[in-house]
């Protein structure tokens, strides 16, 4: 992805929106990262929908609720800093591992190991539902982002806010067979790769390599150790993991059906629905898969209050590689 | 500027020590000649009808001199061999250099006929010309779809082929184990060949050859710099009307994912087997290839039962006849002269 990773052109995309990128990180404050080998632990349980989810929580309970939604291939230890963050600040923080991740399990053998969108949306929703809990900010990036996007879509009562890297990550299943710029093609390769059923055999036996090969090249600039990887890679031995990762590349192209239990909420999404509440969007300047925009693209889709930003120094893994900046974007929206 | 470059021996990496006929060549020095202009075109171009198509290709050299038929890949065209077909043409071959089916003015005769980018076709076709031109005997040499091919007229059809020059080695295709993972850093480099699974890789490729081809170039051959005027004396050549269609299903065939044209189903069973190689053959890698890493050669060293030299080649990445001339030229006229 030439344009990408041309330093000089996100220096300039990062300037053109310095009034207000500038605005939240001075980066001077960053804390002190605690060390790859602290877990978020202990994790929780719950029954939620068609998953019994597994958890992180922290914070008062009576605080404000921030539900962070991690992507693909990571886990909820993309937040290992940002929960912190948000829970010293007094927010509830709650943090599940996606079906097919961690310590989240299908309650039912015979359940569709789906991976759609709008699977992802109603566990967060089912997860609020078993929680009590009636409003949240929801976060995420990558899967995670995606899953808030069409919470706060089609459940706006119960969003106060969304924060997303990469802005407005609900799929137009319609267009997904219109292709792209061949040069963007290319760092999809793993999506088609997961077409056919040697990729299907190819992430089951190589799921480490493959998810390293892509924190490398989605992060250029994140400097992470074997700890902070292997910490967040055994989520990833989940039975579900290979099932539902499939399952969500190939029905993003059209080239699998969808749950049946998800058909009306998948139809509610297919006019790709405006996002109402109030949002801020965030984009990594050095992200090797989805290249930092000024936001203009997505902006019809936001009727509500929103902020884009450009993090600089960011790759696609913005929590973890940028929290303040992520946890500062949940504080805005949680005090507005 | 007229520059002239040398291989030194300790720069050839010879592993023919490690095969089991060693070869009297040595590469000690070889002069590069001169690189021909991106403006030069393999002109001018012949016809003939040729099986199912009608095979467009140049010809250079004496009408009576040892043939050479010289084999291009994807995404390339014949001038991938604009340095070597004069270079063997003056040292008396008879070079025979055809467009692929899918590729520049080689038409189909037949609106009917799939348009099957299957390796049986490119081998029937390799014999389709040969028939056509009557020539009985020829050395084999190409890389990528072209040496594949050079592969299989050597492996079914040994009778007419004096020897073989392949890049990347034994190339039929293992169908049977298409669907086994390789080490996900070589699969990355395979992306078009996934996209090239659905129909959005389909429209792509309609949409964006060019774009796709310099990718490629540039991803499998990293020390070659070439230039907007030679990416398109050769892109042109994908703007084939059956070029889509042969690409795309030579990608999905090769996964089990497209069927097969029935006329090529007896060669298709024969090369399911992965017949050896018997005939003479110099196996070339490119140093520097981007997407078939260089080898030793052992690994397929059981796939050629007659005499074999397997050399890498120093700084060439992919598109080694055209990166560099010299050492695929004497690969062809090692073969002749044995």
């Amino acid at each position: 992805m030439p344009d990408s990773i041309d330093r000089q052109r996100r220096l300039i995309i990062g300037a053109a929106l310095s009034g207000v990128a500038s605005r939240a990180f001075a980066q001077a404050e960053a804390p002190a990262r605690p060390p790859s080998s602290q877990r978020m632990e202990p994790l929780r349980h719950v029954d939620a929908g068609v998953l019994n989810i597994a958890y992180y929580e922290a914070g008062p309970a009576d605080g404000p609720a921030a539900i962070l939604l991690h992507g693909f291939p990571y886990d909820i230890h993309s937040y290992v800093d940002v929960a912190a963050q948000l829970s010293a600040k007094g927010c509830r923080v709650i943090v599940p591992c996606l079906r097919g991740f961690g310590a989240t399990r299908f309650r039912d053998s015979a359940t569709l190991r789906s991976g759609e969108q709008a699977a992802l949306g109603a566990d967060v929703i089912a997860l609020m539902d078993a929680l009590g809990i009636q409003r949240a900010v929801i976060a995420g990036h990558n899967w995670g982002g995606r899953a808030a996007c069409v919470a706060a879509a089609l459940w706006p009562e119960r969003c106060g806010g969304m924060v997303t890297v990469n802005s407005y990550l609900i799929q137009d299943l319609a267009r997904a067979m219109v292709p792209i710029d061949p040069r963007y093609e290319v760092e999809l390769w793993y999506e088609y790769y997961f077409q056919i059923e040697r990729g299907r055999a190819g992430l089951a036996a190589n799921r480490r390599e493959i998810a390293r090969m892509l924190w490398e090249d989605w992060s250029p600039d994140w400097d992470f150790d074997d700890a902070t990887f292997d910490r967040s890679a055994a989520a990833h031995d989940n039975p579900d993991f290979v099932d539902v990762v499939i399952h969500s590349y190939r029905h993003r192209f059209g080239l699998a059906a969808g749950d049946p239990a998800y058909a009306e909420l998948q139809r509610r999404l297919a006019p790709l629905p405006q996002i109402t509440v109030p949002s801020i969007t965030l984009d990594g300047d050095a992200d090797g898969v989805l290249p930092a925009g000024d936001g203009r693209a997505s902006a019809a889709k936001f009727t509500g209050h929103r902020i884009h930003r450009v993090v600089m120094g960011a790759g696609h893994n913005v929590p973890q590689e940028a929290p303040e900046a992520f946890a500062a974007a949940v504080m805005e929206l949680v005090k507005a | 500027m007229r520059r002239i470059r040398f291989i030194s021996d300790g720069q050839c990496r010879n592993v023919e020590f490690a095969l089991k006929f060693v070869s009297e060549f040595a590469v000690t020095e070889i002069a590069r000649a001169p690189r021909a202009p991106s403006s030069k075109r393999l002109e001018p171009l012949r016809n003939v009808d040729a099986g199912v198509l009608n095979i467009s290709y140049y010809e250079a050299g004496p009408a009576d001199g040892p043939v050479v038929m010289l084999l291009h890949g994807f995404p390339y065209d014949i001038h991938s061999f604009v340095d070597v077909a004069p270079q063997l043409a003056a040292q008396g071959c008879r070079v025979i250099v055809p467009y692929l089916r899918g590729y520049g003015p080689t038409r189909f005769l037949d609106p009917a006929t799939p348009r099957s980018g299957e390796q049986a076709a490119m081998g029937a076709d390799l014999m389709a010309l040969m028939d056509a031109l009557k020539i009985q005997r020829a050395v084999f040499a190409g890389y990528d779809w072209g040496g594949r091919a050079a592969c299989i007229g050597a492996a079914l059809w040994p009778e007419r082929c004096i020897g073989l020059v392949c890049v990347n080695s034994y190339l039929i295709q293992d169908i049977a184990r298409a669907m086994v993972p390789a080490r996900p850093e070589r699969e990355v480099p395979l992306w078009y060949q996934y996209y090239f699974q659905i129909e959005r890789g389909r429209a792509g490729l309609a949409a964006n050859r060019r774009g796709i081809t310099k990718i490629l170039w540039e991803q499998w051959s990293p020390n070659w710099s070439f230039d907007e005027a030679c990416l398109d004396r050769t892109a042109i050549a994908h703007d084939n009307s059956d070029y889509v269609d042969v690409v795309i299903h030579s990608y999905r065939h090769r996964y089990g994912l497209a069927d097969s044209d029935p006329r090529y189903a007896d060669i298709q069973q024969r090369l399911a087997a992965l017949p050896a190689i018997t005939v003479p053959a110099v196996t070339l890698d490119g140093e520097a290839d981007g997407v078939a890493v260089a080898t030793d050669g052992r690994s397929s060293a059981h796939r050629f039962t007659g005499r074999r030299v397997h050399r890498v080649v120093p700084r060439a990445g992919h598109n080694l006849p055209q990166e560099e001339p010299e050492a695929f030229a004497a690969a062809v006229m090692e073969l002749i002269k044995a």
